[in-house]
């Protein structure tokens, strides 16, 4: 690696390596090629006493390598441009040449703090694909890793909210509950984080004596658990006062911004895959959707919590209801689904995951989309840090939980 | 006070060598390493004209031109310059001081990130062998753990992180997109291993691997630390591959 100095040479906006070679623009607000977009034209010149401030995409609380250009006037932030692609893998390319079976590992690492969500809906899209039908008990074990790996999310969510807002005793309280809920589930799927659990037709494994003793010793205390970790933030005077207001969104913006799962139901609409796209074995389950009307960041954290709860409630009637089958359903090795196109939604821990999948015939994919919460929420960010001051831009973005594996894919 | 809008600008190298002139440090010629970063103030001026120096421009003295001269020319982060006269000793004291409290810098890329992290916090707590406090400033790390896939747009600024970093300065490469590539080797837009940009002194394979992998990697990198015992070896940046294989 090189580096050369001198005055930065326009180089094209399409050559892939700008960002390589020209290590010392890496980190200089204004981008070394000239604007390619009215807006980006506009954001970029400067008005009467404004500044621009780099923040990343090397940040402690920027969830992962975003990159922000913020434009302040003082320290209250006029305007702001994210710039994307740091963490850009070209996983719809590897999908497209890999078979319908090795997708599966290739997604995983997308949304890393929810993994079985990622390959939920590219598993369900290949299953209409292929017009297979999962077995029952496949289906609620599905289900029922799938709210425990909700849990963890939204736990180390907790966490890390607080962590942007100041507090760091809370992120060591979370990673408590996380690192149970993560051993368990390795217990049923053999790894810690990306668990490459589900397949066509079912699940890999059926559950095991560690993973439900691991299970029955967590649930007896974890609602006692997750209690006592709320009180450490819900009777926080300087927390609650400080996330209220803060970061406030009505629910016609949010839907025009797309926005869906937890950050639109802080909104006050009650939008649930689950219930209004019914899908697994979520109608035959009793569990609320719950929703806030504030629509400002502390409602988006008590909506969070709240669905912990209703997670451990799914959970419960999961255990209580499991039926007596196989776990996979009867396919062949090689898939070659018939030509068409499937559509598959599901709502995950940050909103609407869905995966768009058109098959040619053969036995790859011939196009995957991936549709991701976490950037379609981050489209938002704009809107939301308008006008608030630096300390507080973070905690607008902690407070839509994006992961950056999931934006860039 | 130019007319230049940019709030950063980066002086040309006969600039620095008349900042730094009559002093032990001597810069050879303009690179992009010598030339020291001049932030302009561009925005603000003071109101009382004698006030800060009384509005001389102060001599910037950038890491990059210590590094660049001959007082710290080696590589191996020994006493240099006039403390050379300490007996060389002092080397593995030091040493044994370093490897006791490494601090890792706070750069997460990806998956392993979450990890790291999780070796950091309760239930596997990394500061019970003093290589907890993570610096979100490269200034003040020492490790650099890189926890996640590298792709080529993060390459550059990551490279640029590892030179910010002060000697003595090692790298742990975490995870298997950061050792070989991993599941994106076939990917168009990562880098595979990034031992292609950076020297690496420890790998951790997985995906990701456990923080109990995590924490049996930097106790290798302790031992590496304390068993050079003030020698150390030119590292390579580049595949690694011994000839003939």
């Amino acid at each position: 690696m090189t580096t050369t100095a001198g005055p930065h040479q326009h180089a094209s906006a399409d050559d892939p390596r700008v960002m390589l070679d020209d290590q010392i623009g890496a980190f200089e607000p204004i981008p070394p090629y000239p604007p390619r977009t009215e807006r980006e034209a506009e954001f970029y010149t400067l008005g009467d006493g404004e500044m621009f401030l780099n923040m990343g995409p090397q940040h402690p609380s920027t969830h992962g390598v975003l990159r922000v250009v913020l434009k302040l006037d003082g320290e209250k932030v006029v305007d702001l441009d994210p710039v994307l692609g740091y963490l850009h893998r070209g996983v719809e390319k590897l999908c497209e040449n890999a078979d319908y079976h090795q997708v599966i590992s290739q997604v995983d690492p997308l949304e890393y703090i929810s993994s079985l969500f990622c390959e939920w809906s590219p598993v369900m899209a290949f299953e209409k694909l292929l017009d297979v039908e999962v077995p029952r008990r496949a289906e609620y074990i599905r289900v029922l890793s799938g709210e425990l790996n909700r849990i963890a999310s939204h736990a180390l969510f907790m966490g890390w909210f607080a962590l942007d807002l100041g507090g760091l005793t809370p992120i060591l309280w979370s990673f408590i509950e996380r690192d149970e809920i993560v051993e368990m589930l390795a217990a049923l799927t053999g790894q810690r984080m990306l668990f490459n659990y589900f397949r066509i037709g079912g699940v890999n494994g059926d559950l095991n004596h560690d993973f439900m003793s691991r299970l029955g010793d967590w649930m007896s205390r974890a609602t006692g658990q997750i209690e006592s970790n709320l009180t450490l933030l819900n009777e926080n005077e300087i927390f609650v006062r400080r996330a209220r207001g803060l970061g406030v969104i009505d629910t016609e913006t949010a839907l025009s911004m797309c926005m869906s799962g937890p950050n639109l139901r802080a909104t006050g609409s009650p939008f649930d895959v689950r219930r209004a796209h019914p899908y697994s074995i979520y109608p035959e389950l009793d569990f609320d959707i719950p929703t806030r009307s504030e629509g400002d960041s502390l409602a988006r954290y008590l909506l969070r919590m709240e669905e912990i709860k209703q997670s451990l409630r799914i959970i419960d009637q999961c255990l209580h209801q499991m039926p007596d089958s196989p776990i996979m359903a009867k396919l062949p090795r090689l898939l070659r689904p018939r030509p068409g196109r499937a559509y598959a939604a599901i709502e995950g821990p940050r909103g609407q995951y869905a995966t768009y999948a058109i098959s040619d015939g053969t036995d790859q994919p011939f196009r995957m989309r991936i549709h991701d919460p976490s950037f379609i929420h981050l489209q938002s960010v704009g809107l939301l840090m308008k006008n608030n001051l630096i300390a507080d831009t973070m905690a607008v973005m902690a407070s839509l939980d994006p992961v950056m594996g999931g934006v860039d894919k | 006070m130019s007319d230049n809008d940019g709030a950063i600008e980066r002086s040309t190298g006969a600039g620095s060598g008349e900042g730094s002139a009559g002093t032990a440090l001597i810069v050879p010629g303009e690179s992009a390493l010598t030339a020291p970063i001049v932030v302009r103030n561009d925005l603000w001026t003071s109101a009382e004209g004698a006030a800060y120096d009384s509005g001389r421009e102060s001599g910037v003295a950038h890491l990059a031109e210590l590094a660049a001269s001959d007082v710290s020319r080696r590589d191996d982060a020994r006493w240099s310059g006039m403390l050379e006269v300490i007996p060389a000793r002092a080397d593995v004291v030091l040493d044994l001081l370093r490897a006791n409290s490494l601090w890792p810098l706070l750069s997460g890329l990806a998956c392993c990130a979450i990890e790291m992290m999780s070796a950091a916090t309760s239930k596997n707590d990394m500061d019970r062998w003093g290589m907890f406090p993570f610096r979100a400033s490269p200034r003040q790390a020492d490790v650099l753990i890189v926890a996640g896939t590298l792709t080529t747009k993060m390459a550059g600024p990551l490279v640029r992180l590892w030179e910010q970093m002060p000697e003595p300065k090692w790298c742990v490469a975490m995870g298997d997109c950061t050792c070989s590539g991993g599941r994106y080797k076939r990917s168009y837009s990562t880098i595979e291993g990034i031992d292609r940009v950076m020297p690496v002194d420890v790998y951790i394979p997985g995906c990701p691997p456990r923080p109990e992998g995590l924490i049996y990697g930097m106790m290798k990198l302790q031992q590496l630390v304390k068993d050079r015992r003030g020698q150390w070896a030119d590292r390579a940046i580049g595949p690694t591959v011994p000839p003939g294989v």
